[in-house]
């Protein structure tokens, strides 16, 4: 199963990219929204898992982008960010978003169980 | 989106440190399941080093804008090129972990700046973090010393190339770090590094500015040439 992992801080993206190539997953990271568009037209991940904040924008535009295409916007995102405390997961869904993880208090083990529910 | 400019300093320093705490915690919890291969440990433990290494830049940055009011900071002749052959030293571990490059732009003839040594080299350090989350990884980050208004000025520049800020984020930014008048103000997404930047060049009689391209941006220190060169 591909996953496509768009996070800003290229350490944090290595550690999301090794820990769910451990679950099993084929995983290719952006750390920009335009990388990303190209990585998710190439491998057609069954899950994308995005931070909020990303360089120069947020992930809004490439939540709009996705909504705007009937094939990409069927793709479930997992959000990962530090932001979670002020946002809500009723406002996000109609772009696509299926969970949203704190960076701050989660464990590496619930990327993959994230992943492993929104792409039931 | 959080609105920075309401915000006190502080907490813009609290929200800023949470990114380098939250990926140490990652880090160290990876560690502690224990199923990593042995050079995989090594690097986490490596990965841990630089972040906690940017995380102690960012404190002993806000310690020292704090200090500025003292105008304990001395200014003294200092050669810029050999400055930024140690920034590059010093942040090569941190580029190569995340798959970039800094380097320095070759030049003949040095130049001699007035400036205070630490300062300018954390203005340096700031901009090329920063430009660490810009850069592709195709093309190396590029430090650069030149001389300008008939070499009363010295420039010292970091160029990245990666894709460009739209027009409202680079209008943000620039009104917002770069206006002295806002300096504990800072828009969404940019890095605190550079309201700090902006501190440190006035306590020289430098300014910082800043210049968008088709491909990424660069982010220069303007401070004043030594006249001790034409003396030779």
């Amino acid at each position: 199963m591909n996953i496509v992992v768009v996070e800003d801080d290229v350490l944090l993206g290595h550690h999301f990219e090794r820990t769910l190539k451990k679950a099993g997953y084929n995983v290719a990271s952006s750390p920009h929204a335009l990388g990303a568009i190209r990585l998710i037209d190439e491998t057609k991940p069954a899950v994308i898992v995005l931070d909020m904040l990303l360089t120069g924008s947020t992930a809004m535009p490439l939540l709009h982008e996705l909504q705007s295409h009937d094939d990409l916007a069927r793709i479930p995102v997992v959000m990962v960010t530090s932001m979670a405390a002020d946002l809500s997961l009723e406002t996000l869904k109609p772009y696509g978003v299926r969970y949203v993880l704190d960076k701050t208090t989660m464990h590496p083990d619930d990327l993959v169980a994230a992943i492993r529910s929104v792409s039931l | 989106m959080i609105d920075y400019r309401s915000l006190s300093s502080l907490t813009i320093a609290a929200h800023e440190l949470k990114s380098p705490l939250a990926l140490l915690r990652q880090l160290a919890l990876s560690l502690e399941t224990g199923d990593l291969l042995e050079v995989e440990r090594r690097e986490v433990a490596r990965h841990m080093k630089l972040v906690s290494e940017r995380a102690l830049r960012l404190t002993t940055d806000l310690t020292k804008v704090q200090r500025l009011e003292d105008g304990l900071f001395e200014l003294e002749p200092i050669n810029p090129q050999q400055l930024c052959e140690e920034v590059v030293w010093e942040l090569s571990p941190l580029y190569k972990a995340c798959g970039r490059e800094l380097v320095l732009a070759p030049r003949q003839r040095p130049l001699l700046a007035i400036a205070n040594k630490d300062l300018l080299r954390r203005i340096l350090l700031n901009f090329a973090d920063n430009a660490l989350y810009y850069a592709d990884e195709t093309s190396p980050v590029e430090l650069s010393v030149s001389s300008r208004a008939q070499g009363e000025t010295i420039r010292l520049g970091i160029r990245d190339y990666g894709p460009a800020l739209s027009i409202d984020t680079w209008r943000s930014l620039h009104d917002t770090a770069l206006r002295p008048e806002q300096l504990y103000a800072r828009p969404g997404g940019s890095g605190l590094g550079l309201v700090i930047a902006c501190q440190f060049a006035q306590a020289m009689n430098g300014s910082v500015g800043a210049t968008r391209h088709r491909d990424g941006a660069t982010f220069h220190v303007d401070i004043h040439a030594s006249r001790q060169m034409s003396l030779l």
